[in-house]
């Protein structure tokens, strides 16, 4: 990843971050939430070549660190984002065609997003955390998974066309 | 060559673990940094919430309209009956009058047990998918919040406050599942120890093997020492299950919380309580009984023939 996309990636991204903070947040879903900053950031990866995802979770990591709203300690984000990056990139990417379909996207980013809420409550729990009841869990990760998939059409093409964006001549 | 860009990209990635560990870290010692960059965020992100706020609330119980709409025929009736009686009425923001009457059950509370409070609208949730329960408020330092006070709603307890800015606080609700509250039975005076689990659904702990619960037992907050994180006597929430296990020491069982969580528009943060301790004083009180009619009926004198 070139020094040059850095800017571009951090605005995408502290956007996407007062989006979820003022706007996201507020909507009360009928189960569980649904985090957009999460879904955005798993397509994104998935058009990321393997040697940038894991600076670009990193990046995204820190910025939803930020949240002042959020219990877990600072940097757990930036961990969850950095290892779900590097999966993504190196096993789940690789093993995909270089054209991706709509039904592809919509699939690996719920199952990526799962996959990062489940990290992030378990290393929060090795780290001292309190997780709550089962049942609470349960339905947070169901809610999430269900808007991740069923909102995918609105906000995958965005994250893909602003991933282009961000590109610089010799990335494209 | 590419097994050169691979070892690159690993070395990396190992170096940003190892960064966001060592952010960890720095966390859980308590850096005050890092607790300081998340208030400068909260600083910058309030204006941003606020205008948030009033742009989504219109839209923000949107699913819960749409899954109570067309439950009976009759329902419908009557909301069409109130909707015209509405219309006729001045145009009045549902919302306002929504918030105005939550502000009039909070001050009511805090007025019976002569607490000392700042009113403040909720300007936006937590982040989901974090496991976390919070709100932000609309006043902050300069209102005389302060971290660990009390916040109330029109029923009772809400949470603590978390961290301030200057004119945001943050929550942290008592369905989080960090939130813990000494509590003592209305009557009994029994003590215990609830917890938050993350939804409307609280567990509590007594704290002796002497303790005893039922369902329907009235639980309020026990107080702090200088009446921080908790002022005494505020409705927490009621008994709706208890645990019968052989092997326990001390009776546990399961809450309903007073306050509906999920629907806050107006607290109250608690900046000082008057006149200490009101005892059970702010049990919230049943429906009264109708009041029931006797007749008498007198059998009217016939005239004689």
């Amino acid at each position: 990843m070139t020094i040059n996309r850095i800017p571009g990636i951090v605005a995408v991204f502290g956007l996407l971050f007062l989006l979820q903070e003022a706007l996201i947040n507020r909507v009360s879903f009928i189960i569980g939430g649904f985090s957009l900053y999460l879904a955005f950031f798993i397509v994104w990866i998935m058009q990321e070549e393997r040697g940038s995802a894991v600076a670009n979770g990193f990046i995204a990591g820190f910025i939803a660190d930020l949240s002042p709203t959020l219990e877990a300690p600072f940097g757990l984000w930036s961990f969850v984002f950095t290892v779900v990056a590097y999966l993504i990139a190196n096993n789940v990417r690789a093993a995909l065609d270089s054209d991706l379909s709509p039904i592809t996207i919509s699939v690996v980013t719920v199952f990526g997003s799962f996959v990062a809420s489940v990290m992030f409550l378990l290393s929060g729990a090795i780290l001292g955390q309190e997780v709550g009841s089962a049942s609470y869990i349960l339905k947070e990760l169901f809610g999430n998974a269900m808007w991740t998939f069923l909102l995918s059409p609105l906000y995958a093409p965005i994250s893909i066309k602003l991933h282009r964006t961000t590109l610089t001549a010799r990335n494209r | 060559m590419p097994a050169r860009g691979s070892n690159r990209t690993r070395l990396l990635w190992i170096s940003l673990l190892v960064t966001s560990l060592f952010l960890i870290t720095l966390d859980l010692r308590g850096v005050s940094i890092i607790s300081s960059i998340r208030s400068g965020v909260q600083a910058v992100l309030a204006p941003f919430q606020k205008a948030g706020s009033s742009i989504v609330s219109p839209l923000g119980n949107l699913f819960d309209d749409i899954t109570n709409l067309g439950r009976t025929q009759s329902k419908i009736d009557n909301l069409k009956e109130e909707n015209e009686r509405l219309k006729s009425r001045l145009i009045l923001n549902e919302n306002i009058v929504g918030e105005l009457e939550q502000l009039k059950g909070v001050l009511d509370l805090a007025g019976q047990a002569r607490l000392k409070v700042v009113a403040a609208r909720v300007i936006t949730r937590g982040g989901t998918a974090t496991f976390g329960e919070t709100i932000v408020i609309d006043k902050g330092s300069n209102s005389g919040i302060k971290r660990d006070m009390t916040v109330i709603a029109t029923r009772g307890l809400v949470g603590v406050v978390k961290s301030t800015t200057s004119n945001s606080a943050v929550i942290l609700l008592m369905s989080d599942p960090s939130f813990r509250v000494g509590v003592r039975v209305a009557g009994t005076q029994d003590m215990g120890i609830l917890s938050g689990g993350g939804d409307n659904r609280f567990t509590i702990e007594m704290l002796s093997a002497t303790g005893q619960i039922k369902v329907g037992d009235v639980l309020l907050s026990r107080g702090s020492s200088g009446d921080r994180p908790f002022v005494p006597g505020v409705p927490v929430g009621k008994i709706s299950f208890v645990e019968s296990s052989a092997g326990q020491l001390t009776k546990q069982g399961r809450v309903e919380g007073f306050v509906n969580l999920d629907s806050l528009g107006v607290v109250s943060v608690v900046l000082d309580a008057v006149a200490g301790d009101p005892g059970d004083a702010l049990v919230p009180r049943g429906p009264k009984p109708a009041p029931t009619v006797t007749v008498f009926v007198t059998p009217e004198p016939t005239p004689s023939e």
